[in-house]
Formats: structure tokens, C-alpha cells, sequence
């Protein structure tokens, strides 16, 4: 998701609104491959025009994905639990564009959990709910009938599986981005992080010392509130957009309990022949377990409140 | 009418240039991911020459990322840092010709911020190229053998 940072708005506005037109309508100079043929193009514009143009700058926040969020909790060693999920049959209760946007990210959250733990039959069908939900909000063409059966045809080869996912969440996303829908992009990439956070915070059975390294996902959730609280912030003038906001606004009242410090500065250390770059740096994360209980509370909260 | 024809076409225009960058992301941008998982989000745009993006995203430990930024040939090369939430340089593609795929790993979790400037070409040209630029994250895949 992005947004655009403007000194000027109106003026801004009307110099991209001028430039989309010049881009979008000119005639196309010459190509380099046919891939290309029709996302390169060239422009002529003032020259005054072009400066003002380059002082915006695309800002982008990318939420951890639903997969991504599932493989934290996958690796910190959690368990899979099929009474966490957001029951299939509750589909039939969503009717609003919220309620169906919140719940295709909820439904692709516990789609990538079911995937992770290879609990392949009930992923398919957490997919054909997806696809339910995609074609009730007009996603053209993320979710199709072609995509459940390759689904089905690799249920053994889990990183297809996984591949085939992440296509789908990208292409639903994409969607509703370039369709001028970002706000039901935001809700779908919203539903998604809580319910992440929701399986996160269950798994750890209520216990602050039961899996240091569950907690530690949970904690550093923080980090990722910014993001979600600014994605919403874009949108505060859609009516369910700022409702959510109010909503998340409650639950970053009880992270702001949460210290998080680098206790080291940060350093990288680069290897040109692999290609890897590590950020070293020393961190301590630290939530009290009252403060894990506020949060576990709010999350269930908010989660069922979704999901209802 | 005619007006409101040529509104319609205009609309029409913008909504094609910008529904074309998820092709490019799923059939470029996600090849440069090889064998990482993509992480299923969308992060793409046109770019212009000079123009500038920054992504925000919260890099856990344990977990290796690798970021593949794509471009389309036209496009002049595109300058990548890698920032903490300070604005302390932790890698340069500069330094390393370019490069717009790299691997990093943290030893604890941190937002970071992938800055992104696409260079300008040399000369007094107005005519300015744009076109399609994603930004792909990829999750290294668990070793474990399914099973």
C-alpha cells in the first residue's frame, strides 16, 4: 500500500492528475520486449512541472502477509490447533464489505496456518472460502476455479501450495489497489495481521513463560502497529476504515505498555559473494504479564468481533 | 456529452496504466525471488525517472528475507538503501554495482525502511521515461522435508 507525501496537495494533485493523463494517454515510444509493451512510456512535461512532480515521494508500509506471519509462528516452535480458526460455516454470516474484506484476511491467515502444518484438506477449503469472499467483493480473477485444482493437484508439494497462496493474497491485493479499492485492501490486509496476532497470542496458552520465542513474535507486533495504524490512517476518511482505526487505536494503547530497546547500535555486516547483508544489533523486549493479559484480552476482543 | 465522453476516456486511461504493474510483478518482479517464498504482498508502481519510495517493514530475527526489486529495462538503474528508522545507511547497492536482489537477515527484530531512487539519465532530455517497479519480499523456505 502507498501513499504520496505532498507539500502542496491541490497543486500536486493537479500536476499528477495532468501527468496520469500524459502518461496514461500518449503514445508509447519504442519498446524494449513485449512484456514491456505496455507499462513503458514516455512523457513530455515542464520543466518547472517535472521538479515539483519529483519532490513527492512514494511512501509503501508493508504488514508481515498472513504466510509471512505463519511461518514466524511455525518457527518459534507453536503447535497447530484447528479450534482457533475462524470457523468455515461463519462465511454465510458476512454480508457487508467490511465484514467480507476482514474476513478474506482472516480466511487467508488460517489458509497459510492450515498450509504450514500441511493440514492440506481443510487448506482447500479454507481457499474455497477465500474464493467465496474474493468473488463476493468483485476480485476478478485471484481466486478462480483453476487455482483450488492446482490446489488440489499439489497437495503433497507444500511449497507450491505456499506459492499458490501467496499469488492469490498478491493478486487479490493488487486488485483492489489498482482498482481504486485500496480501502478494502487496507481491511483485507488488516483482517489478516489480527488474526495472525489472535492464533499468535492462543497459542501460547496464556503464558507469558510458556514459549519465549512465541512472546517475543507477539511483542515485536508492536513494530508492525506502526504500520498498521499509518495504512489506516490514509483511509480515516472511509467510515469502516476509521472505525478500525478506533478499534486498533485500543490496541496500540496496550502495546504502548510494551518496551521495546535496542540495547546495541545498530550495525550491518555485508558479504559480497553471498550476497547477505546482517543487521547486528542487541534487542530487549519487555511485556509484563498483566499487559499480556490486557492483550490477549483485546485481541480476542477485536477478533471476534470480526469474525461475528 | 462530448465532454463526458472524453472524461470517460480519460478515466479509462488512468485505470489501464494502472492496473498493468501486477503483471509485471507476478511475471518479472516474483521470477527474482527464485527459490524464496514470495510473502504474498503487493508492492508496485510506476516510477519516474528521479522519483523516489520508501517501504516500511518490520524485518524479524530467525527469519531471512530476500528483496528483489524489479524494474523495467527502460528504466535507468535504481539506487536501493537499506535504512534503520534513524536513517543510518546499513547497505548501498551502490557499492555493489546496483545489484537489485540482496539477502538480509537481523539478529533482532527492526523496522526498517528499503529506499528506493531511480537515477536520472545524463543529458538535457525532457522527455522522461517511466514505467513499472515492484518490490518482492521472499521468506526463506523452512529445511524441514514434509511429511
Amino acid at each position: 500500500m502507498r501513499s504520496v507525501m505532498t507539500k502542496s496537495t491541490v497543486y500536486i494533485l493537479t500536476v499528477m492528475l495532468g501527468a496520469v493523463l500524459l502518461i496514461s494517454c500518449n503514445s508509447n515510444q519504442k519498446k524494449q520486449n513485449a512484456e514491456e509493451k505496455d507499462i513503458v512510456e514516455s512523457v513530455s512535461v515542464d520543466g518547472k512541472l517535472v521538479d515539483d512532480f519529483k519532490k513527492s515521494k512514494l511512501i509503501f508500509y508493508s504488514l508481515p502477509s498472513p504466510l509471512e506471519t505463519a511461518m514466524l509462528i511455525k518457527r518459534a516452535g507453536a503447535t497447530y490447533n484447528e479450534d482457533l480458526l475462524n470457523p468455515l460455516s461463519n462465511i454465510d454470516k458476512y454480508s457487508t464489505n467490511r465484514q467480507m474484506a476482514l474476513n478474506l484476511g482472516i480466511y487467508s491467515a488460517d489458509l497459510s496456518y492450515t498450509s504450514l502444518f500441511d493440514q492440506t484438506q481443510s487448506s482447500i477449503k479454507y481457499m474455497g472460502n477465500a474464493k467465496r469472499l474474493a468473488d463476493a467483493l468483485g476480485i476478478m480473477d485471484a481466486i478462480d476455479e483453476n487455482t483450488l485444482r492446482k490446489l488440489e493437484e499439489n497437495i503433497d508439494n507444500r511449497d507450491v501450495m505456499l506459492d499458490i497462496i501467496s499469488e492469490t493474497f498478491m493478486s487479490s491485493n493488487a486488485y483492489l489497489t489498482e482498482n481504486d479499492r485500496p480501502a478494502i485492501a487496507v481491511m483485507v490486509l488488516v483482517g489478516g495481521w489480527v488474526e495472525g496476532l489472535y492464533l499468535a497470542t492462543r497459542l501460547t496458552n496464556g503464558s507469558v513463560d510458556n514459549n519465549k520465542r512465541l512472546i517475543d513474535r507477539i511483542v515485536y507486533q508492536k513494530l508492525s502497529l506502526y504500520t498498521v495504524i499509518n495504512l489506516l490512517e490514509e483511509y480515516k476518511n472511509n467510515d469502516d476504515i476509521s472505525y478500525l482505526l478506533s478499534r486498533i487505536t485500543e490496541l496500540n494503547e496496550i502495546f504502548e505498555q510494551v518496551e521495546i530497546n535496542n540495547t546495541s547500535k545498530i550495525e550491518a555486516e555485508t558479504d559480497a559473494e553471498t550476497k547477505v547483508t546482517t543487521i547486528k544489533a542487541e534487542s530487549e523486549a519487555v511485556i509484563s504479564p498483566i499487559v499480556f493479559e490486557q492483550l490477549m484480552k483485546k485481541v480476542k476482543e477485536i477478533r471476534t468481533e470480526f469474525v461475528s | 456529452m462530448r465532454i463526458l465522453s472524453l472524461f470517460c476516456f480519460f478515466l479509462l486511461c488512468i485505470s489501464t496504466t494502472f492496473g498493468q504493474c501486477i503483471n509485471f510483478a507476478k511475471k518479472v518482479g516474483k521470477q527474482q525471488l527464485g527459490d524464496y517464498i514470495h510473502d504474498g504482498n503487493y508492492n508496485a508502481t510506476i516510477l519516474e525517472e528521479g522519483e523516489s519510495a520508501e517501504l516500511f517493514k518490520t524485518f524479524f530475527s530467525e527469519q531471512k528475507y530476500r528483496v528483489a526489486i524489479s524494474k523495467v529495462e527502460a528504466l535507468p538503474d535504481i539506487h536501493m538503501r537499506l535504512l534503520d528508522k534513524e536513517g543510518n545507511v546499513l547497505f548501498d547497492n551502490v557499492e555493489h554495482d546496483y545489484q537489485l536482489t540482496w539477502d538480509f537477515k537481523v539478529e533482532s527484530t527492526q523496522m526498517l525502511i528499503v529506499e528506493l531512487n531511480v537515477l536520472e539519465r545524463e543529458g538535457d532530455s525532457l522527455e522522461l521515461i517511466n514505467g513499472c517497479v515492484s518490490v518482492m519480499f521472499g521468506l526463506e523456505p523452512t529445511k524441514e522435508k514434509k511429511r
